[in-house]
């Protein structure tokens, strides 16, 4: 068998083992030590394999932090502030048939402002907005869907990762590439709030049995302040912070997380035995969420000894089809690819690809990364390999919402961002007015 | 007979010495094989796919790639002597001229040859210079006091050429030095001509002072040691050939482009500065020591870096450099 | 899982090894609270006092490879590690016994498959030692890298006899008809 068919075949047995209920990281694992196994024909070189993604593929200061961005989402969430940050929402979108919807959808976007990564915003918000919105009467499969999708505002929104990722690959401006994203990423989140308050008025029972806002007490003006300050405060020193020079992106997750222990101190709405669970809780979504990375890892470096992705990548490019055609099969070739690999990956694999055919193209590089990473991002939210859907469901943990209801929440979401992408790709304004 | 090879790099091929791995070394090494019987099916795993940066070293030590672009800037521990460069600032700014006499004393040095062996890898050559470091402020510069205070983002090693100047050394890199100026997190950057273009870093820095930090060594081709050494003879020295065609390349196409990207930059609104010698004696004068420092560390760790230290230096006196600080009579 | 369904041997073996587990979590979240403190330390070191931390990024790359590798076995255990249940519980309503099988089959070949990590990630772990592989920059901050690989080790094992833990009350379960799997 010639590597590439190993690839291939590992690649279905992967997906197959995962269907069946294998753990996922061990899926993505075990294909790879047996794929290398067959393309080396080493069962050593294999080991070695896996050995050094174990300890190199998460061993930098960026994965440093992620903990940190979950425990201040924790803290947040476990001093109160979460449910006031909703009752806030709730109070200021009252008017708006799914506010709270909108509301996570719009909390979600000013995150994205201090995050760089969407799985912050996934496990963050699946511990603040899904129980506050399952409390007013959203559906379990709604309120994950809401979550997972805006989690994708968190790398088109600036600061993003990816976006760096992609300024480095295409020696493009970060800065210009950051303003880049600012459009889209307000367009997509009034996409999505647009999208709840047309399914609220349209098909009400797609959101569950929303209890009417108007029968909840409506917020004074004091409480709105009392309930609001300490969010804005929090919100203030890490936009303020950012946005002043005091501390990088990366460092934003310990200074919001040490800030939101002393509101939750101040506020007297923190105790130890619930500041030790969270940070306990921290431990474990992180090293879940870290050891899949780490196996994602493991996998791709299989497939690119294999060359599966490189194939696919200069059938692509050398296919003879015109300027739309080979932006057309590049996206459709991201969004599939999206359904298996991780962001990353993706973009290191394809993106070194398309730069040759690119650069005879004239294309627009700061405008092709805001389409690559929308495309990206989709893959985040579809199955059977969807980092977005496998963070929300590790901290969610609640064995009654399933794998396939979040997935499936997650849906018309990833089909709103098919609609921004056809968006940014007919109108590249979008994405290069504000430079 | 046909020989499947790996070749990797954790930098992607934007970056100019992938670039000439891929369009010089492999063209090379397929030419000088033409009529010995002997082919390469080569397989290219750049940017990450395989290892990222800083992990080249491993994948090739490993054996899951033949033959690896390998950092030792990203590597300090397992290639210390290869760093000496990095300690050693103020030396000279030529980056063919330190790449060329780095690869002789990768065969001659003792202590080099040492560490790549020790690492399981052959060198083959191909050195990968680093232009001209620089300092590049959002702030005019034109005494030492003017750092007083100030922010400065460095890579590693490029830290301790900041001790002694008032300025406060942070540790940073590449990626993320834009961003960090401009919201204010940095102040200036320690950074190349070849980089700093690209990351358009003159639009936040605009003030590039030419300090004279010099030009670096950064890493070369190595492929895994058992591996090389089962290699037909003809087919090593094709290796050894071609690492050296890509060294005369990639180093052409740098000095080139230093040129051209410091006169862009010059053009969109920067300020390029060269200090006078009263002012690059004053920095290295006020520096501690560091290379001493480093050579004493490797002493204690049983790699002779004091040596290192002195050949280096020698080699690049003799070489026609005139540094402004002998860092090995002190 | 119904407790009351296993033997008390097999509780007590299982309470020892969750003892342990436990202890590894503690320390891993220890290590969260350190790094938040740490990055806070050089924030505020480099704004205020002119004078960042050393090393920073360095120590928070290690930490969180030893915060991931002392969490993830009792992060197994709590059954935090993704996995579909949509075949494996149609299974388990039509032939609760076949689910202990499949159980069985998926816990040990991710057992094996944690031994070859455990297996090729030692020869690492003893090059880190020997060598004195540090991280850092020479005359600014230098830690040895030999704790992360030792943890990576103890992790896997820890991972190692947790999925073998799985894999024995699976089969407890087996011998009893499939009842009360988890
Ligand atoms: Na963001
Ligand atoms: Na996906």
């Amino acid at each position: 068998m010639s590597p590439f068919e190993i690839g291939l075949m590992s690649f279905g047995a992967m997906i197959v083992m995962v269907y069946l209920g294998l753990w996922v990281p061990f899926a993505l694992m075990l294909s790879s030590y047996v794929g290398v196994w067959m393309i080396k024909g080493s069962p050593v070189l294999a080991g070695k394999l896996l050995a050094l993604a174990a300890s190199q593929t998460i061993a930098s200061y960026f994965f440093g932090v992620v903990p940190l961005f979950v425990l201040m989402g924790y803290i947040v969430s476990v001093s109160g502030m979460g449910r006031d940050a909703f009752d806030v929402a709730n109070h200021l979108f009252r008017r708006l048939k799914g506010g709270l919807g909108i509301g996570t959808v719009g909390a979600n976007a000013i995150f994205a402002a201090i995050t760089g990564i969407s799985i912050a915003s996934a496990a963050v918000f699946t511990r603040i907005a899904v129980p506050e919105m399952m409390r007013h009467g959203y559906s379990a499969r709604f309120s994950v869907g809401v979550v997972a999708g805006s989690s994708v505002l968190g790398m088109l929104i600036p600061p993003s990762l990816l976006l760096i990722l992609y300024g480095l690959l295409t020696e493009q401006s970060v800065g210009d590439l950051f303003m880049a994203g600012v459009l889209p990423g307000i367009v997509l989140a009034v996409l999505f709030g647009g999208g709840i308050w047309m399914t609220a008025h349209l098909r009400p029972g797609a959101l569950g049995s929303v209890r009417d806002v108007d029968d909840m007490p409506v917020l004074s003006r004091r409480d709105v302040i009392v309930k609001g300050l300490p969010l804005a405060l929090l919100i203030g020193l890490v936009l303020g912070g950012l946005y002043a020079g005091f501390f990088t992106p990366i460092e934003a997750g310990a200074v919001g997380c040490l800030g939101a222990i002393l509101i939750g101190l101040a506020r007297r709405s923190l105790n130890w035995r619930d500041f030790w669970q969270v940070l306990n809780d921290t431990g474990l979504v992180t090293a879940s969420i870290c050891f899949l990375i780490i196996a994602a890892q493991m996998y791709s470096r299989m497939l690119a000894l294999s060359g599966v992705p490189a194939g696919f990548g200069s059938f692509v490019a050398t296919a003879d089809i015109g300027f739309w055609g080979v932006i057309l099969a590049y996206v459709g070739l991201v969004i599939v690819m999206g359904t298996i690999l991780d962001s990353s990956s993706i973009m290191l694999i394809l993106v070194p690809l398309m730069l040759p055919v690119l650069s005879t193209m004239q294309v627009d590089l700061i405008w092709f990364g805001i389409v690559t990473i929308i495309a990206v991002e989709i893959g985040l939210l579809t199955p059977p390999f969807g980092i977005s859907v496998f963070v929300i469901k590790s901290a969610l943990d609640d064995p009654d919402v399933t794998l396939g209801d979040i997935f499936r929440g997650a849906a018309p979401f990833a089909f709103l961002m098919l609609v921004l992408l056809a968006l940014v790709l007919v109108f590249p304004q979008l994405a290069t007015a504000l430079i | 007979q046909t020989l499947n090879v790996t070749i990797v790099a954790g930098h992607p091929p934007v970056f100019r010495w992938v670039k000439h791995a891929s369009q010089t070394f492999i063209p090379a090494v397929n030419k000088a094989l033409e009529g010995t019987g002997t082919t390469i099916e080569w397989s290219e795993q750049y940017g990450g796919s395989l290892a990222k940066v800083g992990e080249e070293l491993e994948a090739v030590e490993e054996g899951l790639a033949e033959i690896g672009l390998v950092s030792s800037l990203f590597d300090p521990a397992k290639l210390a002597p290869q760093n000496v460069t990095y300690f050693t600032p103020f030396v000279v700014s030529d980056s063919t001229l330190v790449s060329e006499w780095m690869d002789r004393l990768q065969m001659d040095n003792a202590d080099m040859k040492a560490a790549w062996e020790a690492n399981g890898l052959e060198y083959l050559g191909g050195a990968i210079g680093i232009d001209d470091y620089l300092l590049m402020t959002n702030f005019p510069v034109n005494s030492i006091a003017d750092l007083e205070g100030r922010k400065i983002g460095a890579p590693g090693p490029a830290v301790n050429w900041l001790a002694g100047t008032g300025a406060v050394g942070v540790s940073g890199n590449l990626t993320t030095y834009y961003n960090e100026i401009k919201t204010g997190v940095y102040d200036g950057v320690i950074v190349f001509a070849s980089a700093a273009l690209p990351g358009k870093l003159h639009e936040v820095a605009p003030y590039i002072t030419k300090v004279g930090f010099g030009a670096q060594y950064a890493g070369g081709f190595a492929a895994n040691k058992d591996w090389f050494d089962g290699l037909d003879p003809v087919v090593q020295q094709a290796l050894r050939d071609a690492a050296e065609a890509d060294r005369i390349a990639y180093h052409a196409d740098l000095d080139a482009s230093v040129t051209k990207f410091l006169e862009i930059m010059t053009s969109q609104g920067a300020t390029v500065t060269e200090v006078d010698d009263a002012f690059r004696q004053q920095w290295a004068a006020g520096m501690d020591n560091v290379a001493k420092l480093w050579a004493e560390k490797l002493d204690a760790s049983g790699v002779n870096g004091t040596a290192v230290l002195k050949d280096y230096m020698e080699t690049m006196r003799a070489a026609g450099a005139t540094p402004v600080r002998n860092w090995d009579m002190e | 899982m119904e407790q009351g369904a296993l033997p008390r041997w097999f509780l007590a073996l299982q309470r020892w090894v969750d003892g342990i587990t436990t202890g590894l979590n503690v320390a891993g979240t220890v290590l969260i609270f350190l790094v938040m403190l740490l990055v806070n330390f050089d924030v505020i070191g480099r704004n205020f006092l002119a004078s960042p931390i050393s090393g920073v990024p360095e120590l928070v790359s290690m930490s969180i490879v030893a915060i991931v590798f002392l969490q993830i076995a009792q992060a197994f255990r709590k059954g935090r590690l993704t996995r579909t249940e949509a075949v494996l519980g149609w299974v388990e309503r039509r032939a609760p016994r076949l689910r202990c099988a499949v159980d069985i089959v998926f816990a040990l070949a991710s057992a094996l498959l944690i031994w070859q990590l455990y297996a090729a990630s030692q020869p690492l772990f003893v090059k880190a030692w020997v060598r004195g592989t540090f991280q850092g920059t020479v005359g600014d901050f230098t830690a040895p890298v030999w704790p992360v690989k030792l943890i990576i080790l103890v992790g896997c094992a820890a991972l190692l006899v947790q999925l073998v833990m799985f894999a024995l009350a699976a089969g407890l379960r087996l011998l009893r008809g499939g009842a009360g799997a988890s």
